[in-house]
């Protein structure tokens, strides 16, 4: 998507301690052919991986988390700031949301000028999350974080007994959103990104699930029909994500992003360069995403 | 030091602290120290000292010692101030407060107008809607201050901003701005509010203007001329300054080093703001004590380290035991935020804790107290060590028995006292309602209880000024008039030592300064009036001539 050449996409990771951040963060940088930078926030998971993920390339920039009235103009300006001027840019940002913190307030930086937000992954420690929901001192934190998040990875797959119980728990904070369960932060990145996603060579054979189909337009769609489209799209399509343009303000490019059942539509900041038209990129399990899923657009 | 003058400062009355002589009137100097104390009649005294009797009409006392300020109090004086409450900035001229909109926008007008370059950017510091009746500050008002210069309002929470049309105009927010934050009005239009970081950072000119004036060497100044303007003689930036980043040291360094610089500054180093690797805590305390090993000189200090573990009680941020808010706002989550996870905590304690160090741990609610008293006990049972002195930070909330709790771990506290005089009645009716406010910021609980205790202005969150704070935690007067949790007043004894002994002890400097003795370091308040003979209603109003540091007189500026 040529989307891509006028913002750098923004997906903030968040989760409470222990939850499998860190992992996430190496599974992408490990799995992608494009280029990926990442922004680790220095008070997250105290965990050897971190350093791992610093070594992997030069693309890694730690965030402090000063407290507004400490330094201004915080950690994450400053390194929103660095990705912008750097040659040549990346395609994609990851960002790490301390373990205490609300993730939608890092993802409030993903709309900066020359920035678009993908999403806000939360990863939930399937081992420690009920205890944590009950937990009068982190329950409040950890719930927050649940509830804000557009995909729920549901880590530690293999060391959840039960299942549906924890599953229900989920649903029961965030009925929206899409959820999805892995072990050692293995998501698929497809669901993750929202489009195809080059990866390099050593991919296992179980991460390629899913399929992903493209739309491309050119008239502004109205928001009716947008709407209407979106509540006629099939369950099997649990990502949907692209840039278009309405009938009311045609002038104005609006990224597009869907999750599950949760679907927001914003302008996109920086209108030098936009895409031109609507492009659409759908995704769902292999051979399931129907033919006809893009009617309702065209 | 032998062989320098002796110098015989001569004085109406001198409070040392040290109850062996408690009082004096006369005290000799040589060099920055203390050689000797009694009456100014004393032979022994008198003998081959220049005698210096500007002080006789005055009273003496060990230089306060302010134990929690932000060097930012100091920065924004580059910038005109539209707060509520009248302020004395650092060159003493009062800034009488600006009661409703109207005078923001006089204000701000008339500062304008002095202004040469039209291009430059207007920004203003120390907006509290909270205070304002009637509409809430917007981009109109502010255009009728200008409309072709961008204008940008920092308000006192730090997290919100209100800026005109042409700050919008030239930040690019407009209707469409995608990010959360942006206040907009009932036709979708911007309205000129930004709120938390994300969306003031759309402004970032006018963010990164206030962000280089805060760290830059006239704020280092300005602090100091705040401090000396109010009596203070030894200040902690309590986690402002990024230590670990290049050139800071050197900046505090070159400031403190000159002779005029009027306060001996402590800078803790922010365990939050490292910028290092999140696996080397351990490396970061080794950072630290060799800041305190080996670059400290006269007038800067350091050995403390700063963390912060929750938010703010009036922001509804503060970690508080059920049953939480008395009056949250709609959509509130019920309690408010870590800004450390609680499991962290016993590991990060551990690693400063067995460095040598003193943890200082912001803790605004009880909830965070508990955290941080628990990770200091665990720290304490697997590395046992004397005298460490780590101390609750604003301590607003801290119960009788976590006092109890403290004492028996030898912890020490810094207790918030401003907060009554400014934020008094919207705890009792708003925060944490009547019953719970009361027992804030509980200085007679923490006496009772036997744990060292200091109080302190936060500045720049409210002005500096250690007679008001003293003043504060004797009379606990909100700003409305009424008296909250009479039974937590304190005597003017225990406030003076607060302000002086026990504030120098928690900064691990108690060997040289607060209190007055012979081989203690030359730094006293000067003050105009006997604060043991004067109404206690009327501490506040005591006139502050200056201070004596390390055996310079310093004039405060006034008006
Ligand atoms: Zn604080
Ligand atoms: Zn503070």
């Amino acid at each position: 998507m040529s989307l891509s050449q006028a913002a750098i996409e923004v997906t903030v990771v968040g989760g409470y301690l222990g939850a499998g951040k860190t992992t996430l963060m190496n599974h992408i940088l490990t799995e992608s052919k494009d280029p990926v930078a990442v922004l680790i926030n220095d008070f997250g998971d105290i965990n050897i991986d971190s350093e791992l993920i610093q070594s992997v390339d030069g693309n890694s920039i730690a965030l402090t988390n000063g407290c507004i009235c400490c330094s201004l103009v915080d950690g994450y300006v400053s390194a929103l700031e660095e990705l912008r001027c750097r040659e040549p840019r990346p395609k994609r940002i990851i960002v790490e949301a301390s373990g205490v913190a609300d993730p939608a307030s890092v993802a409030a930086y993903g709309h900066a000028p020359g920035f678009y937000l993908n999403a806000v992954v939360v990863m939930v420690d399937g081992a420690n999350v009920m205890e944590q929901l009950n937990d009068s001192l982190v329950a409040q934190t950890v719930a927050v974080q649940i509830a804000t998040a557009d995909l729920i990875a549901l880590n530690k797959k293999d060391l959840l007994s039960d299942f549906t119980t924890v599953r229900n728990e989920l649903k029961k904070l965030n009925a929206e959103a899409l959820i999805t369960d892995c072990t050692n932060s293995e998501i698929d990145l497809d669901l993750l990104f929202g489009s195809e996603v080059v990866t390099k060579a050593a991919v296992s054979v179980e991460m390629n699930q899913f399929d992903s189909r493209s739309h491309t337009s050119s008239d502004p769609i109205s928001r009716q029909a947008l709407t209407e489209w979106i509540e006629r799209l099939p369950d099997e399509v649990q990502r949907a994500k692209g840039v278009l343009r309405l009938d009311e303000e045609p002038e104005i490019p609006m990224v597009f992003q869907l999750v599950g059942r949760r679907w927001n539509l914003r302008a996109l900041a920086e209108r030098k360069n936009p895409p031109l038209g609507n492009q659409i990129v759908v995704v769902g399990p292999k051979g399931l995403v129907p033919e006809d899923w893009d009617v309702g657009l065209r | 030091m032998n062989g320098e003058p002796i110098k015989l400062f001569v004085a109406k009355k001198i409070v040392t602290m040290d109850p062996a002589t408690p009082t004096a009137t006369a005290i000799a100097v040589q060099g920055d120290r203390i050689v000797g104390i009694g009456d100014s009649e004393d032979p022994e005294l008198r003998k081959a000292a220049q005698i210096d009797d500007r002080f006789s009409q005055h009273i003496l006392l060990p230089g306060f010692v302010e134990a929690h300020a932000h060097v930012m109090s100091g920065g924004l004086w580059e910038f005109p101030y539209v707060g509520f409450y009248e302020r004395v900035d650092p060159t003493g001229r009062i800034w009488k407060g600006c009661g409703d909109i109207e005078s923001v926008v006089e204000r701000l007008v008339e500062y304008e107008e002095q202004m040469g370059d039209p291009t430059q950017t207007l920004i203003a510091w120390g907006l509290d809607p909270i205070f304002l009746e009637g509409d809430r500050l917007s981009a109109s008002h502010l255009d009728q201050v200008s409309r072709t210069r961008p204008i940008f309002v920092f308000h006192a929470s730090g997290h919100l901003a209100t800026v005109n049309s042409e700050m919008m105009l030239k930040s690019g927010i407009d209707r469409h701005s995608p990010t959360p934050g942006v206040v907009r009005d009932g036709d979708g239009e911007p309205n000129g509010e930004l709120q938390e970081p994300a969306a003031m950072s759309l402004a970032l000119e006018g963010l990164s203007s206030i962000g280089k004036a805060i760290m830059s060497t006239e704020a280092k100044w300005n602090f100091g001329y705040e401090a000396r303007n109010c009596g203070v003689t030894t200040v902690a930036d309590l986690g402002t300054t990024r230590l670990a980043l290049e050139g800071q040291l050197e900046a505090w360094r070159e400031v403190t080093d000159e002779k005029n610089y009027p306060v001996r500054v402590v800078v803790a180093f922010g365990h939050y703001d490292s910028g290092a690797s999140p696996t080397d805590i351990d490396a970061l305390a080794g950072l630290a004590v060799r800041l305190r090993n080996e670059e400290e000189t006269a007038k800067l200090r350091f050995g403390i380290v700063k963390l912060i573990l929750d938010g703010s009680i009036q922001g509804f941020t503060a970690r508080l035991s059920p049953p939480h808010y008395f009056d949250p706002p709609a959509g509130h989550q019920g309690n408010g935020l870590w800004l450390i996870p609680p499991e962290q905590m016993p590991k990060i304690v551990a690693s400063y804790h067995k460095a040598g160090l003193t943890v200082h741990c912001h803790c605004n609610g009880d909830e965070a107290s508990e955290v941080f008293i628990e990770a200091v006990e665990k720290a304490l049972a697997e590395h046992p060590r004397d005298d460490h002195r780590h101390t609750v930070q604003h301590s607003q909330l801290t119960t009788a028995k976590q006092y109890k709790k403290m004492a028996s771990l030898g912890m020490n506290a810094n207790i918030f006292s401003n907060h009554i005089f400014y934020w008094g009645d919207q705890h009792a009716e708003i925060t944490v309602g009547p019953h719970r406010a009361a027992s804030m910021d509980a200085c007679a609980t923490a006496e009772r209880e036997n744990v060292k205790f200091s109080i302190h202005s936060d500045a720049p969150i409210t002005p500096m000024s250690q007679l008001h704070t003293i003043w504060c935690a004797v009379n606990r007067q909100t700003a409305s008039g009424k008296i909250l949790g009479p039974g937590e007043r304190i005597g003017i004894h225990k406030a003076l030592e607060a302000s002086t002994i026990d504030a120098a002890h928690q900064l691990r400097l108690d060997d040289e300064i607060g209190s007055l003795q012979v081989g203690k370091l030359a730094d006293f308040t000067v003050l105009e009036a006997d604060p043991y003979e004067v109404k206690p209603d009327k501490l506040k109003e005591i006139p502050v001539w200056g201070t004596v540091v390390g055996g310079v007189v310093h004039q405060a500026a006034s008006d």
